[in-house]
C-alpha cells in the first residue's frame, strides 16, 4: 500500500504537466504552427491506434492508411451528402473505419505474420482505386471538397469558432479538437493496456500457442484488437479530412499506411509512452527533409536514411530505449541489456 | 455456344498474363532469397532492381556491350546487396522483425532517391536480350522475348537449387537459415551466410531489371513500383519459401489478373488487381503455405 | 516664424510621402523592392519528375531579376512540397498565405491540388494564377472562382480536335481508345467524343489502365480483337511507348493519335527504336510548346535563349519539356504583373489575367499567343496538328483554336 503512493502521485503529476501543456501551448506558439501540431495529432491518434494491434497484440498490418480512407471518407460523404455538421461525424467515421478493420481481422485469424502483411500491403494498394470506383459516393479521382460542396457543415468557416463562450481562432480549435481526442484516445489505450484486455493481448503476442492453452479465444482477442486499432485510425482520418476540408484518393495511398508503421516502431512498439515522439518524428521528417535539400531525388533520400539511422541506433525504438533506461540499476549491472 | 466464344482471344489473353507473370518471376524469386535468409519481406527490393537497371543502362551508355554490362550489372548488385546487409541489416539481425522491416522500407526510400539524384527522371530504354519479332501462332501473338524472359526466371530457379543442394556453401547457407545456431556450433559463419542471401537477391534482382525494362519497353525510376506488389503476392501464392513456386506462382497470378479483367465486365480495368488479390487470399486460406510452400510447424 | 511654417510644411510633406509609399506598399506580399508569389509542386514522390515546372519558371524569374525585374521589383518565388499528395497541397499553400504572405498563388501543380485550394483561396481573395492543370473547370468556372484562371491548352480541348479532324478527314475509321484512368484521360475521351459529335459511335471500344498496372498489354489486344484501325493513345508516356511495342507484337499498326503529353520527340524516338519506323509512322498529334529535343528548334532564337537561361540560372535537365512550359507560364506572369502597374494589387493582377494579350512568348509556337478576355479564361488554347513522318514531327495546317 505504502509503496504505490509515491506511484499514483508521479502519475498524477505527469498527468497534470500534460494537461497544462495541452490547455496553454497556442499561447506560446504561432496560429499556423496550432495547426500543423494538429496534423501531428492526426497521426498520434493512428500511431497509437495501431500500437495496440501491432505492438501488444503482435499483429502487423501494413493497411492503417487505409482505414484512415475509411474514417475520412465517410466524414466527407455524411457532410455533403447528408448534411452532417463536420465534427459530429467523428463517431460515426471511427465506427466505421472499427467495423472495416474488423473485417480486415477476419482473414489475421488463419494467417499471421507474412500472409497478414501481405493482406494489409493489399488493402492498402486496393483502396485508392476502389475509391475512385464508386465516384457517385466518393467523387471519384476529385474526391470531395467540404468548401465547395458543403461549406455549412465546416466548423469555423468564419475563421473563428465558439464554445462554452470562449472565442477562438479555427487553427486553435482544430488543435484543441485534435489533441482534445488524442488525450482522451490514449488514457482509454492506457487504461485498456493495464487492464485485462491488455494483458490478453500481450498473451496472445507472446504466443498464441500458450494463450489459447489457458483459455483466451485467439478470434475474439485478434478481430478484437484490429476493430479497436480501426476506430483509433478512422478518428485520424476523420479529423484529417475536417484539418484540411478535402478527401482525396492521393492522399491515402501506401506511404500513409507506411509512415503510421514508421511512427509506431519509431515511437516504440508496446510502449505508449514513445508514441507522441513518433507522432512527431513522422509530421515533421518528411517536410525537414524538403528543407535539407531540394535537389530531385534529395529529399526522399534523407527521409530514408534518417528512418535506418533511428532504426539502428534505437531498435526497439523510443519507448524501448527509455524503458531500458529505467530499469533498476541492479538489472542491468547483472543481466546483459 | 461453344463456337461463338472467341477461343483464340482467351488464348491470346492467356499468353499475355504468362508474358507478364514472367516479368515478375525474377523479382519473386529475389523476394523468396531475402525471405529464406532473413526472414522478412525486403520492400527495397524492387528499387534496388531498378537501381541495377540504372547501372546497367550507364554501362551501356558508356559504350559496353549488351552482355558485358549485364556481368558487370549482376556482379556489381552482388556485391551491393552484401554491403547493404553489412551496413543495415546486420546491426539490426536481433532486434524485433518489424524493426528490420522499418528499415527496408527506410531503404526504399534511400534507394529511389538515390536513383533519382544520380540521373535525370527522363524517359529511357534498355537493350532486349531477345528478339522481339512478333511470332503469331494459331493466330496468338507472342515473342521469343516472353519465352526467354520466362527461360531465364526458370533457369535462374535451377542455379539456384543447384547452388543450394550440391555445394558446400549451398549447404551451409540452407543450414543457417533453417538452424542459426546449431549451424554455428558446427563452424558455418552464418552473419556471412545472411549476407549471401542478400547478395544473391539483388543480383537476381538486377536480372530482373534488365528483363523487366525491355519488356515493359521503357524505365524510369518508377519502374519497379508497381511490379514489387505483383512479385510479392507471386511469391505468397507460390509459396514465400520456394523458388520455384515464386516463378509458378507469379506466371499465375499474370493469367489470373488477364483472364479477370478481360473477362468479369464489373472488375474491368479498375479492380483487376484487388479481385486478384482477393482471391489469392482465398487460395492462402485453404492452402495457407502457399501452392508449393512447406507448410510451417511452429514448436510449441 | 517664417521657419516653423517651414518644417511643418516639410513635416507635413514627409507625412505624405510616407502615405504614398506605404498605400503603395500596401498589398499584401509587395513591397517596394520585390513581389512574392508561391506556390505548390510535388518535389518527393513518385510525382517529382514534373517539379522541372516550377523549376524552370524559378529559373526564367531569376533571369528577369537580374535585367532589374518588373517595375523596378524583383520577383520572389516560393515553391513548396506537397508530394502530389492535395492535403498537403492544401496545408502548404495555408503556410505561404499565412506565414510567407505572398502576393497570389501561381502555378501549383496538378488537377487535385489546385481543386483542393480553389474555394480558400477566392474566399479569401488571394489570385490562383495560371494554374498548372489541363482541367477545363479551371477556365469554365471563373464566374464562381475570378480569383482562379489556368494555363495550358485543356486536354478535352484537345480531344475535340481529334475528334473533328477524324469526322473531317476519315469519317470511315473505326476508332479505338486507350486512356489512363483519371481525370487527364477521361478529359481527353470525352473530348473526342464532343468532337465526334453524331459520329461518336466510330468509337468502337475503350479500353482504361491505372497508372499502377505494369503494362497494357492486355487491352492493346482486346483494342485489336475489336477491329480497330484507329487508336487514340490518352496514356503518359511510359504506357504510350508500350503501346506501339505491343501493337507490333500483335502485328497490328493502327494509325495513332498521340496525345500531346506524350509526344516529345525523344519518346517518339524510344518508340520508334523500339519497333520499327514503320509502327510509327503517320502519328498525328498536337503541340504547342517547342520541344527541346526536337532539332528542328536547335538555331532558334527562342530555345537558345531557353537553353541559356537553364545553364546560367540552374534551371535543371534542359531536354525536359515541363521546363519550357514553366519558362512559358513565367514570361506570361511577369507580363500579368507589368500590366497590373506601378502599384500591383491582388485584384489588380487578377484583371490583367483576364485581358492578357502577349504575342512575344519565345517558348510557344510561332504565331501562338497568349489571349484572355471577359469571356475568355483560357490563355493557351491554340495547337498545331504535327504528323509524324520519317522520324520527326512535321507540322501541318494552320493554327487550331482548341476550345
Amino acid at each position: 500500500m505504502r509503496s504505490r503512493a509515491p506511484g499514483i502521485a508521479v502519475w498524477l503529476l505527469v498527468a497534470a504537466v500534460v494537461l497544462l501543456a495541452y490547455l496553454f501551448a497556442p499561447r506560446f506558439i504561432s496560429d499556423f504552427h496550432s495547426r500543423e501540431l494538429a496534423g501531428a495529432g492526426v497521426f498520434f491518434i493512428a500511431i497509437v491506434g495501431l500500437n495496440l494491434l501491432t505492438g501488444y497484440t503482435g499483429q502487423i498490418s501494413l493497411g492503417h492508411g487505409a482505414l484512415m480512407a475509411v474514417g475520412g471518407y465517410t466524414t466527407a460523404a455524411l457532410a455533403v451528402h447528408e448534411h452532417w455538421r463536420d465534427v459530429w461525424t467523428i463517431p460515426l467515421a471511427g465506427v466505421a473505419a472499427g467495423i472495416v478493420g474488423f473485417l480486415i481481422g477476419l482473414p489475421a485469424l488463419r494467417l499471421s505474420g507474412l500472409y497478414l502483411a501481405l493482406a494489409t500491403f493489399a488493402f492498402a494498394i486496393a483502396i485508392p482505386s476502389l475509391l475512385k470506383k464508386f465516384s457517385g459516393l466518393t467523387g471519384g479521382s476529385q474526391g470531395l471538397r467540404l468548401l465547395e460542396d458543403a461549406p455549412l457543415q465546416v466548423t469555423g468557416l468564419s475563421g473563428t469558432v465558439t464554445i462554452f463562450g470562449h472565442t477562438m481562432t479555427q487553427n486553435h480549435f482544430l488543435y484543441y479538437l485534435t489533441w482534445g481526442i488524442g488525450l482522451l484516445g490514449f488514457l482509454i489505450a492506457w487504461l485498456l493496456v493495464r487492464g485485462r484486455v491488455g494483458r490478453t493481448f500481450r498473451a496472445v503476442r507472446d504466443s498464441e500457442v500458450a494463450a489459447a492453452s489457458v483459455g483466451i479465444n485467439l478470434a475474439w482477442t485478434k478481430t478484437l484488437a484490429f476493430a479497436l486499432s480501426g476506430v483509433y485510425a478512422g478518428v485520424a482520418g476523420s479529423l484529417l479530412a475536417i484539418q484540411v476540408e478535402i478527401v482525396n484518393p492521393l492522399s491515402f495511398t501506401f506511404l500513409l499506411s507506411i509512415l503510421i508503421l514508421v511512427g509506431v516502431v519509431v515511437g516504440g512498439l508496446g510502449s505508449l509512452g514513445g508514441m507522441i515522439l513518433g507522432a512527431l518524428f513522422v509530421q515533421y521528417l518528411p517536410d525537414l527533409s524538403t528543407h535539407v535539400s531540394t535537389a530531385e531525388g534529395a529529399p526522399d533520400f534523407i527521409f530514408g536514411a534518417a528512418i535506418i539511422v533511428v532504426m539502428l541506433l534505437l531498435p526497439t525504438g523510443v519507448g524501448g530505449f527509455l524503458r531500458r533506461l529505467a530499469r533498476p540499476l541492479t538489472t542491468r549491472l547483472y543481466l546483459r541489456p | 455456344m461453344i463456337l461463338a466464344f472467341d477461343w483464340t482471344q482467351l488464348a491470346q489473353q492467356i499468353v499475355i498474363g504468362l508474358a507478364s507473370g514472367g516479368v515478375w518471376a525474377t523479382l519473386a524469386v529475389a523476394l523468396v532469397l531475402i525471405y529464406r535468409s532473413t526472414g522478412v519481406i525486403n520492400f527495397a527490393q524492387g528499387e534496388m532492381a531498378m537501381f541495377s537497371t540504372f547501372i546497367a543502362w550507364s554501362l551501356v551508355n558508356h559504350g559496353f556491350s549488351y552482355w558485358a554490362a549485364f556481368v558487370l550489372t549482376v556482379a556489381i548488385s552482388f556485391a551491393g546487396g552484401v554491403a547493404v546487409e553489412r551496413a543495415v541489416i546486420r546491426p539490426v539481425e536481433r532486434a524485433p522483425v518489424l524493426t528490420v522491416v522499418i528499415v527496408t522500407l527506410g531503404l526504399f526510400f534511400v534507394v529511389n532517391g538515390a536513383a533519382r539524384w544520380i540521373w535525370s527522371p527522363e524517359t529511357r530504354s534498355l537493350p532486349n536480350a531477345f528478339s522481339t519479332r512478333p511470332i503469331t501462332v494459331a493466330g496468338v501473338a507472342f515473342s521469343i522475348s516472353d519465352l526467354g524472359t520466362i527461360a531465364v526466371s526458370l533457369a535462374a530457379v535451377a542455379l539456384l537449387w543447384a547452388f543450394f543442394r550440391f555445394t558446400k556453401l549451398g549447404l551451409a547457407s540452407r543450414a543457417a537459415a533453417v538452424n542459426p545456431d546449431a549451424s554455428r556450433l558446427v563452424g558455418v559463419r552464418v552473419t556471412w551466410m545472411l549476407a549471401l542471401g542478400w547478395g544473391l537477391a539483388a543480383a537476381m534482382g538486377a536480372v530482373s531489371g534488365m528483363l523487366t525494362a525491355p519488356a515493359l519497353a521503357s524505365f524510369d525510376q518508377n519502374l519497379m513500383q508497381p511490379v514489387l506488389l505483383y512479385a510479392f503476392a507471386g511469391a505468397v501464392l507460390g509459396g514465400i519459401d520456394s523458388p520455384l513456386g515464386a516463378v509458378v506462382g507469379s506466371l499465375l497470378l499474370g493469367v489470373l489478373i488477364n483472364l479477370i479483367g478481360t473477362y468479369v465486365n464489373w472488375v474491368g480495368t479498375d479492380l483487376r488487381l484487388p479481385v486478384a488479390l482477393a482471391v489469392i487470399l482465398g487460395v492462402l486460406l485453404v492452402r495457407p503455405a502457399g501452392l508449393f510452400g512447406r507448410p510451417m510447424e511452429t514448436r510449441v | 516664424m517664417a521657419r516653423v511654417k517651414y518644417l511643418i510644411l516639410l513635416v507635413l510633406g514627409a507625412l505624405a510621402l510616407a502615405t504614398v509609399a506605404a498605400g503603395a506598399a500596401s498589398e499584401t506580399g509587395v513591397t517596394s523592392t520585390q513581389v512574392t508569389i508561391g506556390g505548390t509542386t510535388p518535389l518527393s514522390g513518385p510525382a517529382s519528375a514534373y517539379q522541372s515546372v516550377a523549376k524552370g519558371a524559378a529559373a526564367y524569374f531569376r533571369y528577369v531579376n537580374a535585367k532589374g525585374g518588373v517595375n523596378k521589383r524583383k520577383i520572389n518565388y516560393i515553391y513548396k512540397d506537397d508530394a502530389y499528395d492535395p492535403s498537403k497541397t492544401v496545408d502548404a499553400t495555408r503556410e505561404l498565405v499565412s506565414q510567407d504572405k505572398v502576393f497570389a498563388i501561381f502555378n501549383s501543380l496538378g488537377t487535385d491540388q489546385n481543386l483542393a485550394t480553389r474555394a480558400y483561396l477566392n474566399a479569401l481573395k488571394v489570385p490562383q494564377l495560371f494554374v498548372a492543370s489541363g482541367a477545363t473547370t479551371f477556365g469554365n468556372d471563373y464566374k464562381k472562382y475570378p480569383y482562379t484562371i489556368g494555363y495550358q491548352p485543356n486536354y478535352r480541348a484537345e480531344g475535340t480536335i481529334y475528334g473533328r479532324y477524324v469526322v473531317k478527314h476519315a469519317p470511315k475509321s473505326r476508332i479505338g481508345v486507350l486512356y489512363q484512368n483519371d481525370d487527364y484521360g477521361k478529359d481527353l475521351l470525352a473530348g473526342l467524343q464532343r468532337g465526334l459529335g453524331a459520329k461518336a459511335g466510330l468509337v468502337k471500344s475503350k479500353q482504361s489502365y491505372n497508372v499502377d498496372d505494369p503494362d497494357v498489354q492486355s487491352q492493346i489486344a482486346k483494342l485489336k480483337a475489336a477491329k480497330v484501325n484507329t487508336l487514340m493513345v490518352f496514356a503518359t508516356p511510359k504506357f504510350a511507348i508500350q503501346a506501339y511495342v505491343y501493337a507490333r507484337k500483335l502485328s497490328w499498326k493502327p494509325l495513332v493519335y498521340m496525345n500531346a503529353v506524350s509526344s516529345a520527340a525523344n519518346i517518339m524516338g524510344l518508340s520508334t527504336a523500339a519497333t520499327n519506323k514503320k509502327q510509327t509512322e503517320g502519328t498525328i498529334s498536337i503541340v504547342f510548346l517547342k520541344d527541346p529535343t526536337d532539332p528542328a528548334w536547335r538555331n532558334n532564337s527562342g530555345m537558345k535563349l531557353y537553353r541559356s537561361i537553364m545553364k546560367k540560372y540552374k534551371g535543371g535537365n534542359p531536354n525536359d519539356v515541363y521546363a519550357v512550359y514553366g519558362m512559358s507560364v513565367a514570361h506570361t506572369f511577369v507580363a500579368a504583373l507589368q500590366k497590373a502597374g506601378k502599384n500591383p494589387t491582388r485584384a489588380g493582377i487578377v484583371k490583367a489575367a483576364d485581358s492578357l494579350n502577349v504575342t512575344n512568348d519565345p517558348f510557344l509556337l510561332p504565331g501562338i499567343s497568349v489571349k484572355t478576355s471577359a469571356t475568355d479564361h483560357f490563355p493557351l488554347d491554340q495547337a498545331k496538328l504535327q504528323r509524324y513522318h520519317d522520324g520527326h514531327w512535321v507540322a501541318f495546317g494552320g493554327l487550331f483554336r482548341v476550345r
